[in-house]
């Protein structure tokens, strides 16, 4: 905190990755784009900056705004909001394992979507929208419940709220793989669906999911100050001022709708919400002042980056965005870990 | 505005069903510096955690200037109440300015970022603790010092009129303890309550105008430290013995733990050694042959004698001299008595002067009676002799006649210990001895 410089800089390197990523996947497909097209597309959408565009095919344009950008915007965004809400619950639970399905919430999405599929209307014309809506209200009712089963006394303690996620997302994970064994031939549409993809989202599912991110992480953000305060022990933040279990609650509830959000339109997407939060730990300390904003921005780089490479790998075949952010991340973490040789936390 | 008092009434907490305390009430005035003192688990920790309203009491009310501390809400309790915990874990990479800034959280408004003057008043608060240059070091890597003064400087921060302190000097070496409690003196001195706990009981005593002493959840005494730290007091809370003294130099009081109130074996047939000494030679010898379940006798020792003072703390049986005067007959006549009761006499390295030269003579008879004698001490004989010869003369001789001469208090005890076996051996455990009624009483009853 006391070198401004290095800031500067750490906040030019993640914004310029952002934006870059973001132009880079554009280009990029099974259709190729050159990259004096993308920006001009990109730039015709722009206040002020439009009146510099050049002309467009109407085809690249096409595939711009109706197939590549919902898609990367989707990916900024869920990228954005899983890590956000990683780095709160590591906080809030002071565990390095905490991760935004901690307390069980993707179990209730996957629920949630499950019986989606398995009603009539999925296959109508609300279709994907069904399914969205399923799973946030299956991840909201978890929340509910887990929240409830913890609650002792008007208190909330942080370990039995750890099992009742956990003992809850065993108990809906079990509900889930029994519809799938009886779902039949809807069971490859529901697969592809849990282990999370951005593929084959519209401009509705960006909507969604910016409004509940960029609002998640704007209300988590203003509890970056009682997030650092709680990292000394929820006694001495309630001896410092800070109303611990009204922060507690807030903050939970925030970022497992935020996770709610971003399952609901990708499945679940592994990995972003564990490991982003620690390598910018690692990067700019704990102070969530800083952390918040720098794990939106990166988390945002790692899916846009991932699901890019997810599609481009294989072409025209993809694989699910979830293998590679392991596949890639996990290795540049464990190096990052191994280098620093020091407590992560 | 600036004067704030702390009123406990009737508080009584709960763990489940466990009543950790039970009617505790108390003020404290403005700048008032209480030590809360008891052993583990008398409540302590919980007490401090009811007042700064992080455990709610099942019973009673806390009152920060008239006001329940569970009615407000926790900021304005921080901008009172500044507290210093036992022990803190921050595992996270926060430096010490960090944490200390973290002071200012009850000053600062809702998305309000630190100021300029949020900054000084932590720097203030780190140079006030002596922490200043650590201010840029991670938190966790501190020493346990180290970590205590930033968690002060933390609590300083907040402004607070009210401190709580969690064994302020638990972790710290005695250089900074001093340091530490000096600091909080001073702010006592202006204006700021504190109420900490202890376990060091000379400390609180030095430093503290009162002291709250808590047994199994209640107040078993509270009031000066001259009121609360009495042995009565001790012995019933910690059960052990204590003397409780003034230190020569600050004349605060000091305990000094001395036997534990049952002797570690009865098993020593009331074998009686009676030790001649002086000047302090026999008082650590007086206290392992008692700590070990032997009786004890003293003679003749100026009523100036430290060895005396120990008598007295300690119950032995003693004959007297008035200071610097030899003894009298009837003093002498009284020793010799007490002499011919024991079953061993010990004679320290004791300078010999005209005033306690009879004492001497007293060990030459026991010797001549066959009871066993033992000279301790390393001090050549010459210096020794302040007779200008006699004392010299009569310690020699002693030593031909056949007392036995050893070097450490360890070998009197080896040599003690087999006399008194060979002892048991000869006599049968059925002979009575004399003194037997004696212990435990001064030597008055003798006369």
């Amino acid at each position: 905190m006391n070198h401004p410089g290095k800031k500067a800089s750490l906040w030019i390197i993640l914004i310029a990755g952002l934006i870059s990523s973001i132009i880079f996947s554009t280009v990029v497909g099974s259709a190729g784009i050159p990259f004096p097209d993308v920006c001009n597309a990109l730039l015709s959408k722009l206040p002020v900056l439009n009146k510099l565009a050049g002309p467009v095919p109407a085809t690249y344009e096409t595939i711009i705004f109706q197939i590549r950008l919902p898609r990367i915007l989707l990916g900024a965004m869920v990228g954005a909001g899983l890590a956000v809400a990683g780095t709160v619950l590591q906080a809030l639970f002071k565990n390095p394992m905490a991760e935004p399905y901690i307390i069980g919430v993707s179990s209730g999405a996957c629920l949630g979507a499950t019986l989606a599929f398995l009603t009539p209307i999925s296959s109508g014309w609300f279709g994907s929208s069904w399914v969205t809506l399923m799973s946030f209200l299956g991840a909201t009712v978890t929340l509910y419940v887990v929240y409830n089963i913890s609650k002792i006394g008007g208190k909330v303690p942080i370990e039995t709220l750890l099992l009742a996620g956990i003992a809850v997302a065993s108990f809906l994970s079990a509900i889930t793989t029994f519809l799938m064994v009886q779902a039949g031939e809807d069971l490859h549409k529901i697969y592809f669906w849990l282990v999370g993809s951005l593929s084959a989202k519209g401009w509705a599912q960006v909507e969604v999911a910016s409004v509940c991110v960029i609002v998640g992480i704007f209300v988590l953000y203003l509890f970056a100050r009682d997030l650092n305060v709680m990292l000394t022990g929820e006694e001495s933040a309630s001896q410092l001022g800070v109303e611990v279990e009204r922060s507690k609650k807030v903050v939970l509830a925030v970022s497992t709708l935020v996770t709610g959000a971003a399952v609901s339109v990708s499945g679940v997407i592994g990995f972003v919400g564990l490991v982003t939060p620690h390598m910018m730990r690692i990067l700019v300390g704990p102070n969530h002042y800083t952390l918040i904003p720098a794990s939106a921005l990166a988390g945002s780089i790692t899916l846009t980056l991932s699901d890019t490479a997810a599609r481009m790998i294989f072409s025209p075949q993809e694989i699910p965005v979830g293998v590679v952010t392991a596949l890639f991340g996990v290795p540049f973490f464990l190096y990052l870990l191994r280098k620093r040789r020091k407590a992560m936390f | 505005m600036g004067e704030v008092t702390l009123k406990i009434e009737n508080v009584e907490c709960t763990y489940g069903t466990t009543r950790i305390l039970k009617n505790i009430s108390f003020e404290i005035k403005p700048g008032d510096f209480v030590g809360l003192i008891g052993p583990n688990g008398s409540g302590k920790t919980t007490l401090l955690k009811s007042i700064s309203r992080v455990l709610k009491p099942r019973v009673g009310i806390v009152l920060l200037d008239g006001k329940d501390v569970y009615t407000l809400k926790a900021k304005e309790v921080a901008k009172k109440v500044g507290v210093v915990p036992q022990e803190t874990p921050i595992p996270f990479q926060f430096t010490a300015l960090e944490i200390v800034l973290m002071g200012r959280t009850p000053h600062l408004g809702w998305l309000e970022s630190e100021k300029e003057r949020d900054y000084e008043i932590a720097r203030t608060a780190m140079k006030i603790a002596n922490c200043l240059h650590l201010s840029d070091r991670i938190f966790a890597e501190l020493s346990g010092g180290e970590k205590q003064r930033v968690l002060i400087a933390r609590a300083l921060a907040q402004e607070p009129k009210v401190l709580l302190l969690d064994e302020p000097t638990a972790h710290l070496d005695i250089n900074y303890q001093e340091e530490i409690l000096n600091l909080l003196k001073r702010l006592s001195g202006e204006k700021l309550t504190i109420l900490a706990v202890f376990h060091d009981l000379n400390l609180a005593a030095r430093y503290c105008d009162s002291l709250i002493l808590l047994n199994q959840g209640e107040i078993e005494a509270i009031g000066t430290p001259e009121e609360v730290l009495t042995p009565e007091n001790i012995k019933r809370v910690y059960r052990i013995e204590v003397l409780v003294k003034r230190h020569p130099i600050t004349n605060s009081l000091y305990l000094i733990p001395f036997l534990t109130s049952n002797p570690q074996t009865d098993a020593c047939d009331d074998f009686t050694v009676h030790l001649v000494c002086g000047g302090g030679t026999g008082t650590p010898l007086m206290h392992s042959l008692l700590k070990q379940g032997y009786r004890v006798t003293v003679g003749a020792v100026s009523t100036l004698d430290t060895d005396y003072e120990a008598t007295t703390y300690l119950n032995v049986p003693v004959v007297t001299l008035p200071p610097f005067s030899p003894a009298s007959d009837d003093a002498h006549r009284i020793h010799l008595e007490l002499v011919g009761r024991a079953d061993a006499v010990v004679l320290t390295d004791v300078p010999i002067g005209w005033g306690n030269l009879k004492n001497l003579e007293a060990v030459e008879v026991a010797l001549r009676k066959g009871i066993p004698v033992i000279m301790v001490g390393e001090t050549p004989f010459e210096k020794r002799d302040f007779t200008g010869g006699e004392a010299l003369e009569r310690l020699i001789r002693l030593k031909d006649e056949g007392a036995i001469c050893v070097k450490s208090l360890n070998e009197v005890l080896t040599v003690i210990e087999t006399l008194r076996r060979s002892c048991r051996a000869c006599r049968g455990k059925s002979t009575q001895k004399p003194l037997s009624e004696a212990r435990g009483r001064p030597l008055e009853a003798f006369e």
